[in-house]
């Protein structure tokens, strides 16, 4: 599991580092908070066992406890709340970028229930690269 | 830097490997979709109803364990819904680190537009061990603690979703009730508002 933290750390970093390159991947919360659970599972147990995983709870205490738990447990936080910080920004973003293409190339097409979004998949040789790599950050391939 | 950037390579290579391995038997993201997807345009129900029968079958039939079925539970099992077990600690309703991926999971599927502005309630189950009041209560807070993480550290829309406990009243394994089976929370598709 220490290979998941080092490895999203730097995709981080990569993002970071060449904000051009767009296509850098998020990744789903559950990939995200697994990195959570593996590098501070040990002492969640220990110093916030009662702590609950709502409200920014296990977080907090996390925080009020870092002289206590592990290295890896500190540096890892951050990292999982910018994944999922990262991934809900790509979510909240692919409508918009998507919007032309969806008037483009599904006229008719019912909103709601994934409906626009299958379409836009079946069409994805014709939709625009902007949309498609939206749709990769959002998770929704 | 070389050094770190092949780190970062050899690690993807075995993340990628474990994956694939665990492919065949790992929940993933697209099952619960699957499940839920498809609901019916107006469903007749809500969770304040489904917790209410809850408590009225636990009062009107009392004893160890239930000798009679939810009223509801043919109309629940109508629905769209997907079970998944999530452990908490002993007695607690703190939802443990090794099921932090299994929330992440819902919430994961809950944020694709398959699934988005329909309303979904999320039930918790206990074996049948121990008073049934108290399983209700019990099971009531931990399908609280999991609607509140989905709602606040995945940003699910808290309008759409909904929690109650039943307790032991409606046990997936009414044969083994205190089976380990029966410990579970459930979603289910209430269908658009």
């Amino acid at each position: 599991m220490r290979f998941a933290g080092l490895r999203t750390l730097f995709a981080i970093v990569i993002v970071a580092g060449l904000p051009q390159v767009a296509s850098a991947q998020t990744v789903g919360f559950a990939d995200a908070i697994k990195i959570l659970a593996a590098s501070c599972g040990k002492d969640i147990t220990a110093h916030c066992e009662s702590a609950s995983l709502a409200n920014n709870g296990i977080m907090q205490c996390l925080d009020q406890n870092q002289a206590k738990v592990s290295q890896q447990c500190n540096a890892d936080r951050a990292v999982v709340a910018g994944l999922i910080q990262a991934r809900l920004a790509a979510q909240a973003e692919a409508p918009k970028v998507c919007q032309r293409d969806a008037a483009q190339y599904c006229k008719g097409v019912k909103p709601g229930a994934g409906h626009i979004l299958r379409c836009l998949l079946k069409a994805e040789p014709s939709v625009s690269k902007k949309c498609n790599t939206a749709i990769d950050l959002a998770g929704y391939r | 830097m070389n050094k770190f950037i092949l780190a970062g390579v050899s690690a993807a290579l075995v993340m990628s490997a474990a994956a694939g391995s665990q492919a065949q038997t790992k929940l993933s993201r697209n099952e619960i979709i699957n499940s839920l997807q498809g609901a019916q345009q107006e469903v007749d129900i809500n969770a304040d109803q489904i917790q209410k029968a809850a408590i009225e079958n636990i009062e009107k039939y009392p004893g160890a364990n239930s000798p009679q079925s939810l009223p509801l539970a043919d109309k629940l099992a109508s629905l769209r819904q997907f079970n998944i077990e999530i452990t908490f600690h002993f007695d607690s309703a703190t939802i443990a680190p090794e099921s932090y991926e299994a929330v992440g999971l819902i919430a994961d599927a809950l944020h694709t537009p398959y699934l988005q502005g329909q309303t979904f309630v999320i039930v918790g189950h206990t074996d049948a061990k121990g008073a049934r009041d108290y399983n209700l209560e019990l099971s009531i807070k931990r399908a609280q603690a999991v609607r509140e993480a989905l709602a606040t550290t995945f940003r699910v829309p808290g309008e759409t979703l909904a929690s109650v406990g039943l307790g032991e009243e409606q046990l997936r394994d009414p044969a083994s009730p205190d089976a380990a089976v029966n410990r579970r929370v459930q979603l289910i598709n209430l269908g658009y508002k």
